[in-house]
């Protein structure tokens, strides 16, 4: 790392341990209940550009064995080497080859499909995704929920969310067990959609 | 080991990574008395507290050879900013053998300070020419003392034989 890149870091973690183990458990929750807007604790300094949850989330997951893609705008920002100092990951320009994928809000979305799966035998051994959004509220919500983790169905809306989204969600179910599973942020909250989760457009009345 | 940025003559002036060698050599006592005030007038903000780990050790056989993995060494290592997050103020970097997590960070602050350049000059004749002084001290006292136990070799001549026992085979 350049010590020019190392000018702009900002600290990390306030308390490594704690820090990071409170992410962690916020994630699993996340997973654990599919489409609930959970409060990401941010008890980090956080770069200018990019989500604070989105980055306090990999911040939290990644180690120096993990591979990460960055969308342009967090890529060419001061979250690059913020990440890569604190974390250790290994940044890569192929998308395919990412176990890690950040989506800063406003970039394109990568095709899901394109992305690292696993196989049948390891379907660990795919990505996980994460995806900027303008915010979740308890507006009309558009998205329907199902799946394990749910009791009956789900309502969820996400705003700034690409439009292609559901379609290759659908297609990502249908691929069970290999699939990526998702997080998407604002800059508080986090919402987890593991791969078993189906998702559908709310019809409308 | 004495490296080439070594190098004692008073119009030598080191980059970065010359004295970040230098300051990882620095002997304790000389580093807490000549940066430990620095420590009290000025509070680091951490971007890594000082931490201990194991790092890997590689070496080649005569210098030149295959590469083998020599042991682990342990490694104490810290970032840290001086001032405020403005983009300006100095970030030091320190990697140190052992566990002395104060040593870390008066290395890390001494690098921060040595890349402003209002104590670049000061620092440079109170801590790096001594800690060169120290380190050539360090390797002459070193060489010196294993000179003692160098053995010559040497092959000593057999006198010309009378001819008469004629060569030994």
């Amino acid at each position: 790392m350049k010590s020019q890149e190392l000018q702009n870091v900002v600290a990390g973690f306030t308390h490594e341990a704690f820090g990071s183990q409170a992410v962690f458990r916020t994630s699993l929750n996340a997973l654990s209940y599919p489409g609930r807007p959970l409060e990401m604790p941010l008890d980090c300094a956080l770069p200018r550009q990019g989500q604070g949850a989105a980055a306090a989330l990999l911040l939290g997951l990644l180690d120096s064995d993990t591979t990460l893609w960055m969308s342009p705008s967090v890529l060419h920002s001061d979250a690059t080497p913020w990440i890569r100092f604190h974390t250790g990951c290994k940044v890569v320009d192929d998308v395919r080859a990412a176990q890690f994928i950040w989506v800063a809000y406003g970039d394109s979305l990568p095709q899901i499909s394109k992305l690292m799966l696993g196989s049948d035998a390891y379907p660990d051994q795919s990505a996980t995704c994460i995806i900027e959004t303008q915010g979740f509220d308890n507006g009309v919500a558009d998205l329907v929920l199902q799946g394990p983790g749910i009791d009956g169905d789900r309502r969820l809306n996400v705003m700034g969310l690409p439009e292609v989204f559901v379609d290759q969600w659908a297609s990502n179910h249908g691929i069970f067990p290999r699939g990526v599973d998702v997080f998407l942020t604002d800059a508080t909250h986090v919402v987890g959609l593991p791969r078993t989760t189906r998702i559908s457009r709310k019809t409308k009345a | 080991m004495l490296h080439k940025f070594d190098n004692t003559s008073p119009e030598f002036t080191s980059i970065r990574k010359e004295w970040m060698a230098l300051l990882a050599r620095a002997p304790n006592t000389l580093l807490n008395d000549i940066v430990g005030p620095h420590i009290a007038s000025t509070q680091p903000s951490w971007l890594r507290r000082p931490e201990t780990g194991l790092m890997m050790i590689q070496a080649r056989v005569g210098g030149s050879g295959e590469r083998f993995n020599l042991g682990e060494v342990t490694v104490t290592r810290c970032a840290l900013r001086l001032g405020e997050m403005d983009g300006a103020s100095p970030v030091g970097v320190s990697y140190v053998l052992g566990r002395d997590h104060k040593q870390a960070q008066l290395a890390a602050v001494a690098d921060a300070l040595l890349q402003d350049a209002t104590h670049h000059g000061d620092l440079e004749v109170k801590l790096l020419q001594p800690v060169r002084q120290f380190l050539k001290h360090q390797q002459s006292t070193r060489h010196s003392r294993a000179q003692t136990t160098k053995v010559d070799f040497f092959t000593v001549a057999r006198e010309a034989s009378s001819g008469e026992d004629g060569e030994l085979s």
